[in-house]
């Protein structure tokens, strides 16, 4: 048997325990919010350690992780309107994407001002690498709220901000790539001016989305379903993909337009289980994408990447400190550090365009991003929701309460 | 794939479904056509949205004439396939080659829970003749038709008369072959119940693997006499001997442990049937056993050894949805127009002449077993569609036989072809015309989401 159905099989054993996370009430007990244990094995399981998953074998699979990119923008982007059982609150959304952008706006300009003196970046390279960069600070992993949330039983306003601000800070990363996409040359559409592209990107993933949706019909019937969804979605994503834009971007607005399908429910439903079996393969085949073999000033300039992030978010959260998270001090910032899968899919996702050191140093920020954000992300959001009151003790299997998902939908999503 | 009773849809669905489809093939045409300078590295990706999409949506349109939907995904693939519009190329088609394989895995597992002892036991007499009749007269039938038609088949005419009595045995045993993806495929659209379906799907499960046994003797037989020096071996049987019983041992084993897993766990059978349709595949390919004669014995050990039959049923039909539609769709874009253009007229001939051949054996079989009427009329017609075995035993004769490998392996592309595009149609308008065909509603419920507006 080749190496190639080995990994596969790796990979599928991967999706098997991930599908398994994907209850909503599993995740309380164990696994790390942001999944980094997955990106260390696929770290470990890649060339700079054990060498199972060599860098040819990893390449071979490149298609898988562009698929798998662009799926879990399609799941965030039909998700990103409704928390549970509620819709997003607009004003608190409006203050999450707000910070998002912030955030990138800022991590992408020191990058963009330390790039050429630290590690000799110039021209597109240097603009990609710190908007890559940038892309990948912007969003807070709404599994590090969600586990923290379940695991203490949180309830109260802060907790409702934390959710609704990390589901909506999911919109920049997309929307960062798909500009960064449309200022890229080459590409199937050079007379077109860039803020075309971007229209383009985001309009035909919307149009396939809205297409989706129709053909979705009156009566929603599951089986069916499928062969319209992975239809349009593949679809979507090879066009993107051949025309040179943002596959992120046209699946996440490909999401957004679905969710406002009457069906939107169900096809969350739908979708909703298939994010953890796509998220671990991909997260494992981004632990074997880090490279270490970069020059030194390259891991200096990721390095102070990493600190522009900590202390933007820091400051961010003294100043939500005069607002909705009142009383937490610098710990609710801190907990916006949290970043996850979608965040590294981000990076693949510019890695597999821009492949080169620029690709490998926004890996790798996102890669330490990530394992940064477990370390410190969970403690500081804990704390903060302790000082605002909203901590209740969770009996021992009492499921909590599921920020994420109704009940309703989780037991449809555990079975389904 | 849906149930039968999803056609009453209303124009405008139609319009959509139709303006969609317009959609992704001008997508993929603009895509392959005006822009082929750029690469893609998603072309596998691209093709396997459009053939499920396209695929997806012809079937639906056809609907409301009655053809089955498997004739919709096939006409999709031949559409977007290299032969036509080209928007699909042959490099792609043949990257689509493992989801033939999960599909096929897939389809002998289903097929393997559909067969109950209790059904196969009041259906016996009735599978037992018409397998004897049916493997033997179609083999002697077709081969005298071969040899009578041998002056109008070019490679065929000008051969010495025993190596044309070893073709035509070749021939013969390949006429054999039924398509079990067709009649799962038409079964599981039509979710039919009822004699026709049962004796159907029966028989077409046991002639797999009469055929594969058949087809074995006849390359043995045939060796002699169309290669000059070679001698009768019963080494093939040898071989054989181990695959049917090793598949049947590793069926079984494997049958108990999805029944034990289905039981204990039961959950995330999708990815667990992708592991074993990739997966375990590779592994009893490595060690030369028959898939699908593997899978074929687990299902049926799920089914009659243990109480998750259903289950698994269930899971496999759910994952069909969008595989079976890629595997047949991938079939169309298989399919070479232009040999089927070269060849058509004596591919046609003996497509009909088996046609009538089966009808009228079935006929008698039905007769001598006292098969109930249904049977009796339309039994003949879930028995001439042919697709992926008469293909796969069409590459073994080319292999067996270089000399005239090729040729012949043409002639059973271009018939296959035909039968492949006849046969669903057939057997879909019996089991409409028998009444076995649910005409209830499908599944459906209306969508659970609140009407109101979003915030």
């Amino acid at each position: 048997m080749s190496d190639g159905i080995w990994l596969l099989l790796g990979l599928l054993l991967l999706a098997y325990l991930g599908s398994n996370l994907v209850g909503g009430r599993a995740i309380r007990g164990f696994g790390l919010p942001s999944g980094s244990e997955y990106l260390v094995l696929g770290f470990a399981l890649g060339p700079h350690v054990l060498d199972v998953v060599g860098r040819s074998l990893a390449h071979t699979f490149e298609p898988v992780v562009l698929v798998g990119t662009g799926w879990l923008a399609l799941v965030m982007g039909v998700g990103y309107v409704r928390v549970a059982d509620r819709w997003i609150n607009p004003g608190r959304a409006a203050v999450g994407v707000l910070l998002a952008a912030v955030c990138c706006v800022a991590v992408t300009a020191a990058v963009y001002f330390l790039a050429p003196m630290v590690a000799g970046f110039h021209g597109f390279q240097r603009l990609a690498i710190a908007l890559g960069v940038g892309a990948c600070a912007s969003a807070t992993t709404r599994h590090s709220v969600r586990w923290v949330v379940e695991r203490h039983g949180a309830r109260g306003p802060l907790a409702d901000f934390a959710a609704d601000a990390a589901r909506a800070s999911a919109l920049v990363p997309p929307l960062a790539l798909t500009v960064l996409f449309a200022l890229s040359p080459g590409g199937a559409l050079p007379s077109v001016p860039v803020i075309g592209r971007v229209g383009i990107t985001l309009g035909f993933g919307a149009m396939m989305g809205l297409l989706a949706a129709q053909l979705l019909g009156r009566d929603f019937r599951r089986d069916e379903s499928w062969g319209v969804m992975l239809g349009t979605g593949l679809l979507t994503l090879g066009a993107a993909d051949r025309a040179g834009l943002s596959l992120i971007g046209a699946t996440f607005a490909m999401g957004l337009a679905l969710a406002s399908s009457r069906h939107r429910l169900d096809i969350k439903a739908m979708l909703t289980p298939t994010e953890k079996p796509v998220l671990l393969p991909v997260v494992l085949l981004a632990g074997a994408y880090v490279s270490l073999k970069l020059p030194t000033a390259v891991f200096v300039l990721v390095g102070l990447a990493v600190v522009a992030k900590v202390l933007t978010r820091v400051w961010l959260g003294t100043l939500l400190a005069l607002g909705p998270a009142r009383g937490t001090g610098a710990d609710f910032g801190v907990s916006m550090l949290a970043s996850g899968g979608f965040t590294i899919a981000v990076a693949l996702a510019f890695s597999t365009r821009f492949p080169g050191v620029a690709s490998d140093a926004v890996l790798l920020f996102a890669v330490v991003s990530t394992v940064l954000g477990e370390w410190l992300a969970p403690a500081a959001l804990r704390r903060s929701l302790g000082r605002a009151g909203e901590l209740h003790m969770v009996a021992e299997g009492d499921g909590g309460r599921l920020s994420d998902a109704p009940d309703s939908l989780v037991s449809r999503e555990s079975h389904g | 794939m849906s149930g039968a009773g999803s056609s009453q849809k209303g124009l405008g669905t139609r319009a959509i479904q139709a303006f969609a489809l317009v959609v992704s093939f001008a997508l993929l045409f603009a895509l392959t056509h005006l822009a082929p300078q750029l690469d893609s590295r998603l072309a596998t990706m691209t093709a396997i949205g459009f053939l499920v999409l396209a695929g997806t949506l012809l079937s639906e349109l056809m609907e409301p004439l009655k053809l089955p939907h498997l004739s919709g995904y096939l006409l999709a693939g031949i559409l977007g396939g290299p032969y036509a519009l080209h928007l699909v190329d042959h490099q792609t088609v043949e990257q689509l080659a493992p989801v033939n394989t999960l599909a096929l895995a897939l389809i002998a597992l289903a097929g393997g829970v559909e067969l109950r002892v209790t059904t196969l036991r009041s259906v016996a007499k009735s599978l037992s003749v018409a397998s004897l009749l049916q493997s033997t007269v179609v083999l002697v039938a077709m081969t005298g038709v071969f040899l009578v038609l041998a002056p109008y088949i070019s490679f065929a005419k000008n051969l010495p008369w025993k190596a044309l009595f070893g073709v035509a045995l070749l021939w013969g045993a390949l006429s054999v072959t039924r398509s079990p993806s067709a009649c799962m495929g038409i079964l599981s659209q039509t979710r039919a119940k009822g004699p026709l379906a049962t004796f159907s799907l029966g028989f077409i499960m046991l002639s797999n693997v009469i055929v594969i046994v058949m087809l074995a003797a006849a390359i043995m037989l045939a060796r002699p006499l169309i290669t000059p020096n070679a001698t009768i071996s019963m080494s093939d049987f040898n071989v054989l001997g181990h695959e049917i019983l090793g598949s049947i041992s590793i069926g079984t084993t494997l049958g108990l442990l999805l029944a034990v897993y289905l039981r204990l766990v039961g959950g995330q059978l999708l990815l667990v049937l992708l592991g074993l349709g990739f997966g375990l595949t590779a592994a009893l390919k490595y060690v030369q056993v028959d898939p699908l004669l593997t899978f074929l014995t687990a299902g049926f050990v799920v089914q009659n050894l243990s109480n998750q039959g259903s289950k698994l049923l269930q899971a496999v039909d759910q994952m069909g949805s969008v595989v079976f539609v890629l595997f047949f769709a991938t079939a169309g874009a298989e399919l070479d127009l232009p040999l089927l253009r070269q060849g058509w007229a004596i591919a046609l001939a003996l497509c009909l002449i088996r046609g009538v051949v089966t009808w009228m054996t079935a006929r008698l079989s039905s007769r001598l077993a006292g098969d109930p009427m249904v049977v009796r009329q339309w039994g003949w017609t879930g028995l001439v569609p042919q697709a992926g075995l008469a293909l796969g035993l069409g590459i073994v004769v080319e292999g067996a036989f270089p000399g005239i490998g090729t040729p012949f392996r043409s002639l059973v592309i271009a018939a296959a072809s035909i039968n492949e595009i006849i046969g669903p149609i057939l057997f879909k308008l019996a089991l409409d015309r028998t009444g076995e065909t649910d005409t209830g509603e499908p599944v459906a419920r209306p969508s659970l989401a609140p009407r109101a507006p979003v915030h």
